[in-house]
């Protein structure tokens, strides 16, 4: 057989088996990886709101640099009345995207709780917003400071200090980069989601 | 030189021609994944799986695959087995796949799986190259697990999560950082070439 | 202003080499002279560069609206393989000398980690076309840095005397580990 021709069909023979082999397994996989997520994301979302109450998802689509950006709101309500919005928010933190679960008052005025979702930052140092092992009687007191935290007109941070004021944080020693990602994600996030979710 | 027996294409791949320490091939998962035993052996098991099913293909067909194109032919084979790992480890382990990451997909470009199929498996039999591809892959997946649990124990304490190194260790959490990953391998490697002095002594 | 944070991330702070474990072989393979590391150093950029650009559009032209991600890793490694192909014949015809120079090294860039790890990033940092292009010129400045130090430290030590065992490899590794532990301090730069 010609060579050329037999390159073009041996290559093009294998693209091809090799496309409908991982069709197959997107289609097997799929469903199982989007069911993870799925469970992930609402055991996030009923951790940081209250308990009892009924959530409603509402979505709003936005413009931003040209692009149209989807804002997904989970409203929290008991008795008729709303008590809480949860909502995911991201930004950079010193080596990788934070991700954090977030539930504020209906008026935004005052965070009620928070949950990081997704980090990879300096393991020992960094990695300590999320956990920190060094404090055994509350490792995850990083975020739980956020807790009741107000945040107009702005959530600041402090180092080797008690925190001052009700819109104040204790940051990390050694991780002080991770920790004002946090801060700086969630006064700026928050306030965004406000101007959305008021459109 | 007398060929080898298939036993032999196994064994070599564990020590004497042992991937990591003496042909110093993939080098960048072993320094990234190795921060614990269990995503050491994860890694050098799911490498073993690619390995192993290309090494298989490629045998297979060696005498189809022109030779031209080859290294084309290789690459889509190993992409396409990396991308069935990959996608199984996020739907049925999804902790280990998250913490692996990135490196799962770079396992294409190991070149420890394309190198055998370029120097074995497109020149030798099916089961012989199933047994270089075995050998390989435990030498590889040995050598991660060594790796992982000096960076693991040193670095934070536990082995496979297991606390072993009691209250009072304070763990040199360098280890568990890129220098630590690097003087941990270095040693490594100088302490694999002093055996191989002596042996040949 | 997000573009120089993303470039000095890449070239400084999260070092793909010293940092993030991409391009190893190479940095163990190539630093033995400044002269060729650097030489290894452009050429992977000028690669990193063009294939950080085509895998984005092959990602968002191609794959995106077919719905083919699954793909991804497919498609990213044949364009990989292609550029490097395009590149070695560009550099034969246009500088011999410097095709001669860089000799099997070429042909490795393809399974160069770098390469394929920065096309993948850009994907999940969702990065639009701008902040791909200089992530990947910020890898490759990052990568050739990180191979020139190395060079220049392995020039040196050919006058000392290395413990036989550490010979090669081994004393590379330690070395790139003081070299990681110093880039470490860039950490609080932006």
């Amino acid at each position: 057989m010609n060579n050329t021709a037999k390159i073009i069909i041996v290559l093009t023979l294998i693209t091809v088996i090799s496309g409908a082999v991982l069709a197959v397994l997107d289609g097997y996989t799929k469903p199982r990886i989007d069911a993870y997520k799925n469970k992930v994301m609402n055991e996030a979302i009923h951790e940081v709101l209250p308990q009892n109450v009924k959530v409603k998802t509402i979505k709003k689509t936005v413009k931003e640099n040209g692009e149209e950006l989807e804002y997904v709101f989970y409203e929290a309500k008991k008795n008729d009345q709303i008590v809480a919005y949860a909502f995911q928010v991201a930004g950079g933190g010193f080596q990788s995207e934070l991700v954090i679960m977030v539930s504020v008052t209906p008026d935004f005025s005052e965070i009620i709780n928070a949950k990081i979702l997704a980090q990879v930052e300096t393991p020992g140092l960094g990695t300590k917003i999320e956990n920190d092992p060094s404090n055994k009687d509350n490792p995850t007191w990083f975020i739980d400071q956020f807790k009741g935290l107000k945040i107009n007109p702005e959530i600041t941070y402090v180092k080797n200090a008690k925190p001052s004021g009700n819109t104040e944080i204790q940051a990390i020693t050694g991780a002080t980069i991770s920790s004002a990602a946090i801060v700086r994600i969630l006064n700026t996030e928050i306030k965004k989601a406000k101007t959305v979710l008021d459109k | 030189m007398k060929e080898k027996t298939a036993i032999q294409e196994f064994v070599k791949g564990i020590w004497d021609e042992n991937p990591v320490l003496v042909q110093l091939l993939g080098l960048c998962p072993t320094l990234a994944v190795t921060v614990s035993a269990e995503n050491g052996l994860a890694m050098g098991l799911a490498a073993t799986f690619v390995l192993l099913s290309s090494s298989f293909l490629v045998s297979m067909f060696r005498k189809v695959i022109p030779g031209q194109v080859r290294i084309a032919a290789y690459i889509v084979i190993i992409a396409t087995f990396v991308t069935i790992a990959d996608r199984f480890l996020a739907a049925f382990a999804p902790d280990i796949s998250k913490s692996l990451g990135p490196f799962i997909p770079l396992i294409i470009v190991n070149c420890m799986i394309l190198g055998r199929q370029e120097a074995f498996s497109s020149k030798n039999g099916i089961w012989r190259s199933l047994m270089d591809a075995l050998g390989m892959g435990l030498g590889f997946t040995l050598t991660l697990l060594v790796l992982s649990s000096i960076r693991e124990i040193l670095g934070s304490g536990t082995w496979f999560g297991m606390n072993i190194m009691g209250e009072s260790f304070s763990p040199w959490g360098v280890m568990i950082l890129p220098p630590g990953a690097f003087f941990a391998l270095g040693c490594l490697i100088a302490g694999a070439n002093w055996i191989n002095s002596r042996r040949k002594a | 202003m997000n573009l120089l944070i993303i470039f000095i991330g890449a070239a400084l702070i999260n070092n793909f080499v010293l940092s993030q474990f991409l391009g190893i072989c190479p940095f163990v393979g190539v630093s033995k002279k400044v002269d060729s590391a650097f030489s290894m150093g452009m050429a992977t950029t000028f690669v990193m560069v063009i294939a950080a650009m085509v895998t984005w559009l092959v990602y968002n032209f191609i794959l995106v609206p077919f719905n083919l991600q699954i793909l991804e890793y497919v498609a990213f490694i044949l364009v990989i393989a292609s550029l490097v192909q395009f590149v070695e014949m560009f550099i034969r015809k246009v500088s011999k000398p410097l095709y001669d120079a860089l000799g099997i090294f070429l042909p490795l860039i393809t399974t160069n980690c770098a390469i394929l790890g920065l096309a993948l990033n850009s994907v999940l940092k969702e990065y639009n076309f701008s902040e791909t292009l200089i992530y990947g010129v910020g890898a490759g400045i990052g990568f050739t840095l990180a191979l020139v130090i190395m060079a220049g430290i392995r020039e040196e030590l050919e006058l000392v005397n290395v413990p036989k065992s550490f010979q090669g490899a081994a004393i590379t590794m330690i070395i790139a580990g003081s070299l990681a532990l110093a880039f470490m301090g860039f950490a609080g730069l932006i």
